[in-house]
């Protein structure tokens, strides 16, 4: 009996390691983009515009320039912050799952590394989202399926512009009124 | 179970054999590190802390070989053919049916012939090649000075110095075993701690 | 009145006094660094009497100049600025913009009047033009304080004398300059005068160096730790001293390898411009002599300079001439941006890739580049080194080097295997920017060259060299140990050098596991046998 007590808690032990150990790729993804810095950006803004499902860009975000002000280099990051109502009105509604707010808006981070390659870094929303219960795992779910496609790219269309900053004017105050999405 | 009890190793036997057994082992750790087999505490702390254990180690061996010798501890390393044979067959198969170990430890004599063996091949084969390759390769920037650059190459002193590492690694693994063949799995440790061989 | 009140109002008035005492102390608390360093001079060239006329032309201007430094127009013909060519001491081969063709817009020769836009001189326009002349000598591009001044392509290095629009149809304008007010302003060189053309090379902003970019012209401290407008704030002369106007530390004659200690450099300093002159070749303290032990091997800025171009303006890593021609949908002309807004095709002149922070290439390097220059032979089956750069990891004059590589396609002579001149900017029928005609445009270039041309022509591979010296960044941002000494870190490419943590013998290694695996196996064997027979240590070894 002692045995099977310490070999069931040993199993439980060496499962806890293991969720521990890989919690943290399982909950955010890192894919090598074939574009640079700002034409993947660029490409995602316009997926994003394109996706449809009340998606909406609110903001494109830099925090190397902190750094930089501060006098210290970084590699260049881009944050595309992109949002859609249709997602987060249900979780803004609900009292129990407001504090959810803390994901928004959805961010995907586009980076570059030392070794001169662009990556592409993405929360796993659908994973995220099974946390929370029925009804956020299934919105998030179709986040994750709409943010699949913001990252699927076509080569054989011109490079887009990147839109710099904050549309609808969320960069000039906390009202954001006209900013889409959230 | 007898409960006579003989003192074999001596406070700074005791004190040398541990700290020595930590240094080697975090010079087993980085060194691989800087080998490049895996990443651990990164490149730059790991020839640190390297090169800080080597230099430690360095110091306590000084210290030990005047110990060895004031002591006359150094003939515990003379090495035997005695027996050997005897040793070798007990490992081989008389541990596996209660065969009586062909050697009785004393004060006088602490290793058995197959240990004064593996400890001489240590301090007369493994020891030179990692000292020899590794202090060349820490004063690798002077070597123009002594005009040694014109005779070695970094890739061929990193060589043998690796070659030295292989060899320690597989007698550690190999020693550490061998002291749990005790009459229990921890009695030679315990007297390495304690300083008391229970005979 | 309240003694509170009194206290405040004579405050206020010692506030004031003292505001105005200062104001008066200072009148000319200029914004720039450059003109704060030019109230330091001796001189005030508003003053000047010669300076009080009405200019009408740069060369009037350098006449006026003469009066008084009557040997500043020798001098400056004695350099590059002015020559556009220099003589390589070892092999004797004429280098410098006059010979070379580069990666970029390739040879000035046929195109002079858009190029010599930045010639420290006026009106050359032609092979004709007199280098004796001394009238010619442009002081104002160096030595402008204003930032006013500015000179235009097609102009054959004269400033603007007339307000237009440029680019051409492009809505913006440049005013002429006020040739009285830069000459009586005049002063020491800054960021901006040197700027002016070496961040504008082959262009536009950026593109050429990598390394030097108008961000330059005020940087913060992380893109230069010297330069740091709120802290050093170096000039570029700080570093490139120049003496009898020979600016110091020019890439056609660089010492690659510096050793000896820091010094104070004097007028015989080989290499002012080194980091060496002023750090020494041992920099670091004694705790991380490890580092100083690297620099018999490896160059300052291969650590120090971790990217180049670290701003959002970039630098043009490609230039692709053979889809100069290529027209849009309806035949016309068209030109396009990339992402962040940067030139990616124009069909007058090709396809461009830029990006910024820029992970360098690594070579050995030992300052000399060994170039291709007019009418050399090329093998156009593998990729043409513009200025291959020599060096070895033996040598004791070679280093690790940080570069720029700027790889491109050019056209050739594919009869004469010789790199092309094209005649490109300029308005007559033979330019490419303005008929688009290949051959006429190579016609006339090879011509103006003095080189043969077959008649036919294709493109070739090219690549060109850049060493990364500038844009220094802040020493906690120097790369760190594991960047190279690892695989596929940064030196993955660089051969001849054993680098612990990339390099081992993947034979020993393979054999020295396999005794260690077998040391451990065989240990444990031994070990399971003892716990099957459930018998061995319990004899009671002494």
């Amino acid at each position: 009996m002692g045995k099977l007590i310490g070999g069931f808690i040993a199993g439980v032990a060496v499962v806890a390691v293991l969720v521990w150990a890989m919690a943290g790729s399982l909950m955010f993804r890192e894919v090598p983009s074939p574009f640079g810095v700002e034409e993947t950006v660029a490409r995602i803004q316009q997926n994003i515009q394109a996706a449809g499902n009340g998606w909406d860009l609110v903001g494109l975000r830099n925090p190397g320039k902190a750094i930089e002000q501060d006098g210290g280099n970084t590699l260049p990051v881009l944050m595309v912050e992109a949002c859609s109502t249709r997602y987060s009105g249900p979780i803004l509604k609900n009292d129990a799952i407001r504090f959810l707010s803390i994901l928004m808006p959805c961010k995907i981070s586009v980076y570059k590394k030392s070794d001169g390659k662009v990556y592409i870094g993405l929360m796993n929303a659908r994973l995220i989202g099974s946390l929370f219960g029925a009804e956020v795992s299934a919105l998030m779910s179709q986040v994750a399926a709409d943010q699949a496609r913001f990252v699927t790219f076509d080569p054989t269309k011109p490079a887009p512009p990147m839109i710099k900053g904050t549309p609808g004017g969320a960069a000039t105050g906390a009202s954001g009124a006209a900013a889409g999405g959230c | 179970m007898s409960t006579e009890r003989i003192y074999i190793y001596k406070r700074f036997e005791r004190f040398w054999h541990w700290s020595q057994a930590l240094l080697i082992s975090v010079m087993m750790v980085t060194g691989f590190e800087v080998h490049g087999t895996y990443t651990l505490f990164g490149f730059g702390h790991a020839v640190q802390y390297h090169t800080l254990a080597a230099w430690t180690l360095l110091t306590l061996w000084a210290f030990t070989i005047v110990w060895q010798f004031t002591t006359d501890e150094w003939r515990q390393y003379l090495p035997t053919l005695k027996k050997v044979d005897a040793m070798i067959r007990y490992y081989a198969i008389g541990i596996f049916h209660h065969a009586e170990h062909p050697f009785r430890k004393s004060a006088e004599q602490k290793h058995n012939p197959l240990q004064r063996l593996a400890y001489l091949a240590f301090l007369s084969v493994m020891s030179p090649i990692i000292w020899g390759s590794g202090l060349l390769y820490l004063f690798y920037a002077d070597w123009g000075a002594f005009g040694l650059d014109r005779h070695l190459s970094l890739e061929w002193v990193a060589f043998g110095h690796t070659v030295g590492a292989f060899m320690i690694l597989s007698f550690f693994f190999v020693h550490v075993y061998m002291t749990t063949t005790g009459h229990t799995w921890y009695a030679h440790i315990k007297s390495m701690i304690t300083g008391w061989e229970e005979a | 009145m309240s003694s509170r009140l009194k206290l405040a109002l004579a405050a206020l008035a010692a506030g004031t006094l003292l505001a105005s005492l200062t104001a008066v102390a200072m009148p000319a608390a200029a914004p720039t660094s450059a003109v704060a360093a030019a109230s330091n001079s001796t001189a005030d060239h508003s003053k000047f009497k010669a300076l009080q006329q009405p200019f009408k032309t740069g060369p009037e201007v350098t006449k006026a100049c003469l009066g008084c430094h009557t040997e500043a127009a020798k001098q400056v013909q004695h350099t590059k600025h002015w020559t556009w060519e220099f003589t390589d001491p070892k092999t004797g081969k004429k280098l410098g913009k006059r010979n070379i063709i580069n990666n970029f817009c390739t040879s000035p020769i046929s195109n002079e009047k858009d190029c010599m836009a930045c010639h420290a001189g006026y009106g050359w326009k032609d092979s004709s033009f007199d280098f004796s002349v001394e009238a010619n000598v442009d002081c104002m591009v160096c030595h402008d304080t204003t930032g006013t001044y500015r000179k235009l392509p097609g102009d054959a290095g004269h400033p603007v004398y007339q307000r237009r629009e440029f680019p051409p149809g492009s809505g913006k304008f440049v005013e002429a300059v006020d040739l009285r007010k830069v000459a009586q302003s005049i002063g020491k060189t800054s960021r901006s005068t040197c700027g002016s053309c070496h961040f504008f090379g082959a262009g536009a902003n950026g593109t050429k160096h990598g390394d030097l970019d108008a961000a330059l012209q005020n940087p913060d401290k992380y893109l230069d730790v010297h330069m740091d407008r709120k802290g050093l704030n170096f000039t570029c002369a700080t570093c490139h001293q120049t003496s009898g106007h020979q600016v110091a530390g020019s890439r056609y004659e660089m010492a690659a390898a510096v050793t000896g200690p820091a010094h104070m450099r004097g007028k015989a300093d080989a290499e002012p411009a080194s980091c060496q002159s002023c750090h020494g070749d041992r920099p670091h303290p004694a705790q991380l002599a490890k580092l100083n032990d690297h620099a018999r091997k490896v160059a300052c800025q291969t650590c120090h300079i971790p990217e180049y171009a670290r701003d959002a303006i970039g630098t043009e890593l490609s230039w692709d001439w053979s889809q100069a021609t290529k027209m849009g949908a309806d035949g016309k002309p068209v030109a396009a941006k990339d992402s962040a807004g940067r030139r990616a095709f124009d069909s007058k002149k090709g396809a461009w890739v830029w990006d910024s922070y820029v992970v360098p290439e690594y070579r050995w390097f030992n300052g000399e580049f060994a170039y291709k220059t007019l009418g050399d032979k090329i093998d156009p089956s593998a990729t043409v080194e513009i200025n291959h750069p020599g060096g070895s990891p033996a040598a004791a004059d070679s280093r690790i080097w940080p570069l720029k590589i700027h790889r491109g396609k050019q056209a050739y002579d594919t009869e004469n295997n010789i790199l092309i001149v094209a005649h490109t900017a300029g308005e007559d029928d033979t330019a490419l920017w303005h008929n688009y005609d290949w051959q006429k445009a190579i016609g006339t270039g090879m011509k103006a060259a003095g080189l043969p041309y077959s008649g036919k022509y294709g493109f070739v591979s090219t690549e060109m060299s850049w060493p990364i010296t500038h844009m220094v960044a802040p020493k906690g941002d120097a790369l760190a140990c594991h960047q190279c000494h690892s695989e596929n870190g940064r030196l993955q490419g660089v051969a001849g050098v054993y680098l612990p943590g990339r390099d081992r013998p993947r034979m020993l290694d393979m054999i020295g596991w396999t005794i260690v695996a077998l040391s451990l196996g065989g240990s444990m064997m031994h070990g399971i046998l003892c716990v099957l027979f459930r018998r061995c240590k319990r004899s009671k070894q002494a």
